[in-house]
């Protein structure tokens, strides 16, 4: 994995972030899923957390199996999301790198990820017995609509009145367009960031793009945030215009669809550098940088309920399959991967019709692992690493 | 009695194609959950309920991954195995992450049109009616174009008062159930409720009426019998009630999904529609996969218990739905805590085994009893 610069910045801001979120007495907290429109919380001065981000912390800590356990010993299933199992046992008993989450003082979740985040954050609700506020972004079978639009944006407009009532405060418009305004910078130079996985050889790796994924997630919104991404932009481009690749000898250039797998980070890091295969493109990390591509600065509620709605897993399958191709086309990919998460539903149901119409449409190899981004339990090395061994081949082949 | 039940339930493609001839009507596959029928029969067709079956999987194998539920593979390998050549459109609704995505993954296997009840789970009216109505429009117009026929008030107002019927003969079936526990044996009680899934309203509908006078002549059996009430969100596979049968426990009461969750809704109020879909698919009973904090499952199930004097409540959990799964470990303590003794067991709709089954209801009964 690449050990950029701007790497200890990042863990600064993340620090700091926890430590203020553990120690806050005048900022209530809310959780919030990742798809939610956290820009009218940093407005309103509450503090936003996130489960999921934390899940995926202690999955690449290798906490995340004892957490997992705990979960399933007062009845969760295993059959529910791993992200879900893993912070009820990081609540339960404040285990994991930093000993559990603060307590949340409400919820705001988006149905934009899935619809699995509601019977999440119902669990949490009734624990804490906090509000829970649900911006429902539906699923986009046939695009986006003027129904969705408005639908979503007669929400916000809810979801603004109800912060009013929680916090106290009204509603700070200048406050909010200048939330908007970082967290717009933020994901526009995420957004610059990934396409300079286009050069050859790509100056990272997805799997780093994973890592350097938490403070779009977590603080988008703060200035600290775009100018984060502001310094690793420009050392992510300054690698590119010197030709210097993540991996020595970058032969093969794929994609990663679906999460990662956070407790094997490491471990395929170096699999796919021992193999010269690159990649440079992830479904997942994308899914923050079209922020932007909406933004009407006139009508910065439409603009953000078109981005909050065009989530790439919130759309079917034509699309997906369309964008899938695309990429392959534009980063020079000579083949893709599929991870098959048994936790994600939504990401991970009609992968296989998806990867032999990819495959048609594009001429190019596409391979599919069976994983968990969270549990350890459901993977297995050796299964994995013989299927992407033929994968590789397969790329070899069609070269 | 229940011999024309049987029939329907152990010959469904023969009777689904008989009728659809009889009546001249595309046959519609309907996807789980509380989609209202009532439209589709407006329109002209006929609506039948797709619940998951007893296949076992082969091809859906190559489509979708071992930890999706066996209601979608099951009803997906049907198609695949070219067992659901009857049915001209599938009517989904959107409960579920699987479900969503399975409709996807029809529209880019088989040439046969679908619908989706898009239902909203905002707890903002405005931006509910707003959303509803145009999803109500596009699941008519796709309707239409399904049967060629135009979805008028008349035809709306008849279809609503036919699957009122049946579900109000449905509940007294319900009703007699509970009160003269053990006259109905539990596995006839779901043939009768599962054959409605596939028959035309005026024809269930005839078969419950004749089955309702003959049962209301008969007393309640004697003798010191178990009670209890069952939740999950299908009642399948039905080869389970034997055991429950031959154990002696009367199931008095249920929460399923298909189940009293539909049978308890009452009739599709057509004239305002979007009002009436929301009230049809929030009302009366909550259900796992419709966030509405305003009718809150766990007073609910408690209730539910108590009125029908239940020892216990077993959880019939089909493997990998989470929308279920999520809430049976606070709902099972919530039992608990009022004193209602409460567990669970796993199920695959394609199963053929059911000794583990038979062990953890067993565990139960002892348990309750005592
Ligand atoms: S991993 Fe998938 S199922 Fe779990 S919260 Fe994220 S999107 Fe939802
Ligand atoms: S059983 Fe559960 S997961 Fe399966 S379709 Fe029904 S609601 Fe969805």
């Amino acid at each position: 994995m690449t050990e950029f610069q701007a790497a200890s910045k990042m863990r600064e801001l993340m620090t700091e972030y926890y430590i203020e979120a553990k120690t806050t007495k005048e900022k209530p907290i809310a959780w919030v899923t990742s798809g939610a429109p956290v820009e009218f919380l940093y407005t309103m001065d509450v503090l936003p957390i996130y489960p999921e981000n934390h899940s995926a912390m202690c999955g690449a800590a290798h906490k995340s199996l004892e957490l997992i356990e705990a979960a399933e010993a007062v009845g969760f299933s295993p059959d529910i999301c791993s992200y879900a199992r893993t912070d009820f046992g990081a609540d339960m008993t404040k285990g994991g790198p930093i000993q559990g989450l603060p307590a949340p003082d409400m919820l705001l979740c988006s149905t934009n990820i899935c619809k699995t985040v509601i019977k999440w954050y119902e669990v949490v609700a009734r624990n804490y017995n906090v509000p829970l506020f649900i911006v429902d972004t539906p699923f986009m079978h046939d695009g986006l609509t003027r129904d969705l639009i408005d639908y979503t944006t007669t929400q916000f407009k809810n979801l603004e009145e109800f912060l009013t009532g929680f916090t106290g405060r009204s509603f700070d418009l200048d406050r909010f367009e200048e939330v908007l305004k970082f967290s717009l910078e933020a994901a526009n130079y995420w957004k610059k960031i990934l396409q300079l996985g286009k050069t050859k050889p790509s100056p990272f790796n997805s799997q780093d793009t994973f890592i350097h994924l938490a403070p779009i997630v977590t603080l988008r919104g703060t200035q600290k945030c775009a100018d984060y991404y502001k310094i690793l932009y420009e050392e992510i481009r300054d690698l590119a215009a010197k030709k210097v690749g993540s991996i020595p000898k970058e032969k093969y250039r794929t994609l990663w669809d679906n999460l990662p797998i956070w407790f094997k980070l490491r471990r395929l890091a170096e699999f796919f550098e021992d193999k010269k295969c690159a990649l440079v493109v992830a479904t997942y990390t994308n899914s923050w940088g079209g922020l932007g591509d909406d933004y009407d600065p006139k009508n910065p509620y439409e603009g953000l309920a078109k981005a909050y709605l065009s989530v790439y897993i919130n759309s079917g399958f034509e699309h997906r399959i369309n964008y899938l191709a695309s990429l392959i086309d534009e980063y020079s990919l000579t083949g893709f991967i599929l991870h098959s998460d048994r936790s994600c539903k939504p990401y991970s149901i009609g992968m296989y019709r998806m990867q032999e119409e990819v495959t048609r449409l594009t001429g190019k190899p596409g391979v599919i692992i069976e994983g968990d981004m969270c549990d350890p339990r459901v993977y297995s090395d050796a299964q994995t690493e013989t299927r992407l061994e033929a994968f590789i081949e397969s790329m070899e082949d069609s070269e | 009695m229940f011999e024309p039940f049987y029939e329907v339930v152990f010959n469904v493609s023969k009777n689904i194609t008989e009728n659809k001839t009889a009546l001249g009507r595309p046959v519609i596959g309907v996807m789980p959950a509380f989609f209202p029928m009532e439209l589709i029969d407006a329109a002209g067709g006929y609506p039948v309920q797709l619940w998951g079956n007893n296949l076992s999987l082969g091809k859906s194998d190559a489509y979708l991954q071992a930890f999706s539920c066996s209601v979608a593979r099951s009803v997906l390998e049907l198609e695949l195995i070219e067992g659901a050549r009857m049915v001209e459109g599938y009517a989904f609704t959107s409960i579920c992450d699987t479900l969503i995505n399975l409709r996807e993954l029809y529209r880019r296997l088989f040439p046969k049109p679908t619908v989706e009840l898009s239902i909203p789970i905002t707890r903002t009216d405005e931006a509910r009616r707003i959303y509803l109505k145009s999803v109500i429009a596009s699941v008519i117009s796709g309707l239409e174009d399904i049967t060629g026929t135009k979805v008028t008030s008349e035809s709306l107002t008849k279809a609503s008062s036919l699957h009122a019927r049946t579900r109000e003969l449905q509940r007294q079936l319900y009703y007699i159930r509970a009160e003269k526990s053990g006259l109905i044996k539990n596995y006839d009680f779901y043939v009768t409720i599962k054959a409605g899934f596939f028959l035309p309203r005026s024809v269930y509908n005839q078969m419950l009426e004749d089955l309702l006078e003959k049962l209301d002549k008969l007393p309640q059996p004697k003798g010191k019998r178990t009670k209890i009430v069952l939740s999950g969100m299908v009642f399948d596979p039905i080869e389970i009630y034997k055991i429950f049968d031959d154990l002696n426990i009367d199931i008095v009461d249920d929460d399923f999904a298909n189940g009293w969750r539909t049978v308890s809704k009452g009739p599709l109020e057509v004239a305002d529609i979007v009002e009436g879909v929301t009230s049809y698919v929030f009302n009366p009973a909550p259900c796992c996969c419709l966030y509405n904090p305003d009718n809150d499952r766990h007073p609910y199930l408690v209730d539910k218990a108590k009125k029908a004097g239940a020892e216990g409540v077993l959880f019939w959990y089909i493997k990998f739905c989470e929308p279920d799964a999520f809430d049976r470990p606070q709902l099972i303590q919530r039992l608990k805590d009022e004193g209602i003794p409460a567990s669970f067991f796993d199920v695959e709709l394609s199963m053929t085994n059911f000794d583990a089954i038979k062990t953890r209801i067993d565990a139960f009964s002892e348990m309750i009893k005592g």
